[in-house]
């Protein structure tokens, strides 16, 4: 089905915006979104979350003959699934053109760079081989699938391990877990794709776009690079030209991506590895936070507060304490920073700047007004910072604001309410 | 700027209006009849002689025909239907739109006024210069011609009131809000004009001067729009938003009733929970009243 197409307004706003070097999301041009990576229980299964986008990758094996031609190679199978669970947009069934991309981009990747050493998948020569094959699942899309693939797939392979044999003579004994311990692939190096739109025929490049960004952009290159600065595959597609000294800058780019996310998935390896040594929990389930209204986890706020911190240092100096974070720096003379209480359960903080939309003359005249009224109404500076909870009826719910102590008036209103 | 707390034991459930209703909603594999006299329509399917219904809706019955009307639904066409839609493609002779349908209608360049207004054959030149007609991402308002075998719409645009939209805001909502009426195209009192498109794309401009006869339909105004149209239109349109996340019926009536009992409310806050309710409140006390 279809997804509903965007709008003209929505792709100006992103285009102008990445003229301006800002993104829709607060990062900048060539920042990741927060990838995690984490493993299952079963051997070989890998989950990357690359900010919304989700991918999913399990390694199993098998015995087979070997091909013809490679008669002493075991082999690497690669399947790329897009559900329709991912996006609205992907049929069921037949892989879209979109879906045998990313199957070629992997295999590019990962076969034809020799990350698997092969031949060490071989058990007789010419007749039994074992056959790795990497199922790699999307379950969301919101931009930015081939790495997401692309690290799933290569941290699902290093995970992996595959039964124990043993070859006496003619007898090849294939030891289940049980009996001896699995063997792990031996993975020469780890290729990983790292992805950069292009606006405005390569005047301006993003480094792992969103959905968003995707469905506007000019075109897309795709460096898979690993941490020794090789080269595995490139492939440029869209409607763009690039100069070539814009390809050697965006593999530079890679080098510091790529030797960044290795360190995570060597990183996520050692923890998984740890933990089923120790003999602990391990697997989805214990690598997800736990979601406890108690356990204060904030995932900071990737929007740009550096221009906010000169206003708060400039009239607050007498006052150690920073009070309040406003994101509106130009204007925030105008706004009252104490919570006012408007009705039983709800509150609001600042009443919000002028409207800095098309500004006719009138509205220049009030704007003068509102100034010199509320800078009389600027709050009292005061030595500590006091933690205020506004209860209501129900004991489960409180709030808890982190204010000035301005508050306190405002509360002693709220007990007549 | 203006950040707005609540707590989440005060927010409140929306209570389902009519209770006649909830006895005839059906899920997915519900049985709706036993009885093997019916005839079986949209919705139905027949397992061991028993009628079960195949999507989440309200049953229907006229006569001996039962089918389940969907809450939630890609809008299907029917002829004669006003539709406000998104050019996706450029083809030959044609233009593929977008109508929140199953599969994308088609506008065939033949179905369509050429700048200029006259009467001819289509030509070479004419579908060379399709592009500068209408091009990818603009927004068009059409009537269903026709309606292939697959479901999929055939638009026309051939009165003076279809054709490109031009400044205004556009609002998505489901097709099942929005009730048939003779008209779609409503010029309300307080100076916007307001295009209900069947399939729940709701179009929201500040009303034109005269249209000129001869343009055939293309020609855009570009001139600013001042800040008091553009107030009234941000208006109507929360107004629009309030009532679909209401399950209100859309028409003309409602709109207008909303937009009167908003007016004491500055429009910014018109988004948030409590503003909301007690707008559309107000508004079907009014509806209920009159007695529609």
């Amino acid at each position: 089905m279809r997804e509903t197409p965007l709008s003209n307004c929505e792709r100006d706003f992103i285009k102008t915006a990445i003229a301006e070097k800002k993104r829709i999301d607060g990062r900048q041009a060539y920042d990741y979104r927060h990838v995690r990576v984490s493993f299952g229980v079963e051997r070989g299964c890998c989950m990357v979350n690359i900010g919304d986008t989700r991918v999913m990758a399990q390694v199993s094996c098998q015995v087979v003959e070997p091909k013809q031609a490679r008669p002493a190679d075991g082999t690497l199978y690669i399947n790329v699934e897009l559900s329709p669970m991912a996006c609205p947009s992907f049929e069921p069934g037949r892989l879209s053109d979109f879906g045998v991309e990313i199957n070629r981009l992997l295999e590019r990747c990962l076969k034809e760079s020799r990350c698997i050493d092969t031949e060490s998948l071989c058990i007789v020569a010419g007749e039994k081989v074992w056959e790795i094959r990497v199922d790699v699942h999307v379950i969301n899309h919101d931009g930015n699938l081939v790495d997401g693939c692309s690290i799933a797939a290569i941290a699902a392979i290093a995970h992996f391990r595959r039964p124990d044999i043993t070859v006496s003579g003619d007898e090849i004994t294939i030891h289940p877990a049980s009996e001896r311990d699995p063997v792990p692939l031996s993975v020469h190096h780890m290729p990983i794709c790292v992805s950069f739109a292009f606006f405005e025929q390569g005047k301006y490049l993003l480094v792992d776009p969103t959905d968003k960004e995707e469905k506007v952009m000019d075109g897309r290159m795709i460096i898979g690079m690993n941490k020794h600065r090789e080269i595995c595959t490139l492939q440029i597609t869209g409607q763009m030209l690039l100069l070539k000294d814009q390809v050697l800058r965006c593999s530079n780019i890679a080098v510091v991506k790529v030797t960044e996310i290795t360190e995570l998935i060597h990183k996520a390896l050692e923890n998984d590895r740890e933990e089923r040594a120790k003999g602990g929990k391990y697997g989805f389930a214990e690598s997800v936070p736990k979601n406890k209204v108690t356990s204060n986890h904030k995932v900071s706020a990737p929007v740009d507060m550096e221009t906010v911190e000169d206003h708060v240092t400039s009239t607050f100096s007498q006052n150690d304490d920073v009070i309040e974070i406003d994101s509106d720096a130009a204007s925030t003379s105008e706004s009252d920073d104490s919570v006012v209480i408007m009705d039983k359960g709800s509150g609001a903080i600042g009443l919000g700047g002028p409207s800095t939309w098309n500004v006719d003359d009138e509205m220049s005249e009030l704007k003068e007004e509102n100034k010199s009224n509320t800078t009389k109404t600027k709050q009292q500076k005061s030595d500590t910072n006091i933690v205020v909870s506004i209860d209501d009826s129900s004991e489960e719910e409180t709030t808890e604001i982190l204010v000035e102590p301005s508050i306190q008036k405002q509360k002693k209103k709220k007990g007549k309410v | 700027m203006a950040v707005d707390i609540r707590l989440a034991s005060t927010c409140v459930r929306l209570k389902p209006e009519s209770i006649d209703e909830l006895t005839n909603l059906v899920t997915p594999g519900d049985v709706i009849t036993s009885d093997t006299g019916f005839m079986r329509g949209h919705g139905t399917f027949m397992e061991d002689g028993k009628h079960h219904a195949s999507v989440a809706g309200v049953v229907q019955r006229v006569n001996k025909l039962i089918c389940v009307k969907p809450l939630k639904t890609r809008y299907n066409g029917e002829v004669g239907d006003i539709v406000v839609g998104r050019i996706i493609e450029v083809g030959m002779k044609r233009w593929k739109v977008d109508t929140h349908s199953k599969l994308d209608s088609v506008l065939m360049l033949s179905s369509v006024n050429l700048p200029g207004g006259e009467l001819r054959r289509r030509s070479e030149e004419d579908e060379k210069l399709m592009r500068y007609y209408l091009k990818e991402g603009d927004l068009i308002s059409a009537e269903v011609q026709s309606v292939f075998n697959d479901g999929s719409l055939s638009l026309h645009t051939r009165s003076l009131k279809y054709g490109k939209l031009g400044q205004g805001s556009l609002y998505l909502v489901s097709p099942s809000l929005i009730k048939r009426r003779k008209t779609h195209f409503h010029n309300l009192p307080c100076g916007v004009t307001v295009i209900l498109g069947n399939n729940g794309y709701v179009w929201v401009c500040p009303t034109e001067g005269e249209v000129s006869e001869q343009t055939g339909g293309y020609e855009q105004n570009f001139e600013p729009v001042v800040r008091a149209d553009r107030e009234v239109v941000a208006r109507i349109g929360n107004c629009v938003q309030s009532l679909a996340d209401h399950r209100m019926m859309l028409f003309d009536t409602s709109i207008l009733y909303t937009y009167e009992a908003s007016l004491k409310f500055p429009v910014k806050d018109m988004m948030k929970p409590e503003v909301k309710t007690e707008v559309i409140d107000l508004a079907r006390q009014r509806l209920e009243r009159d007695g529609t």
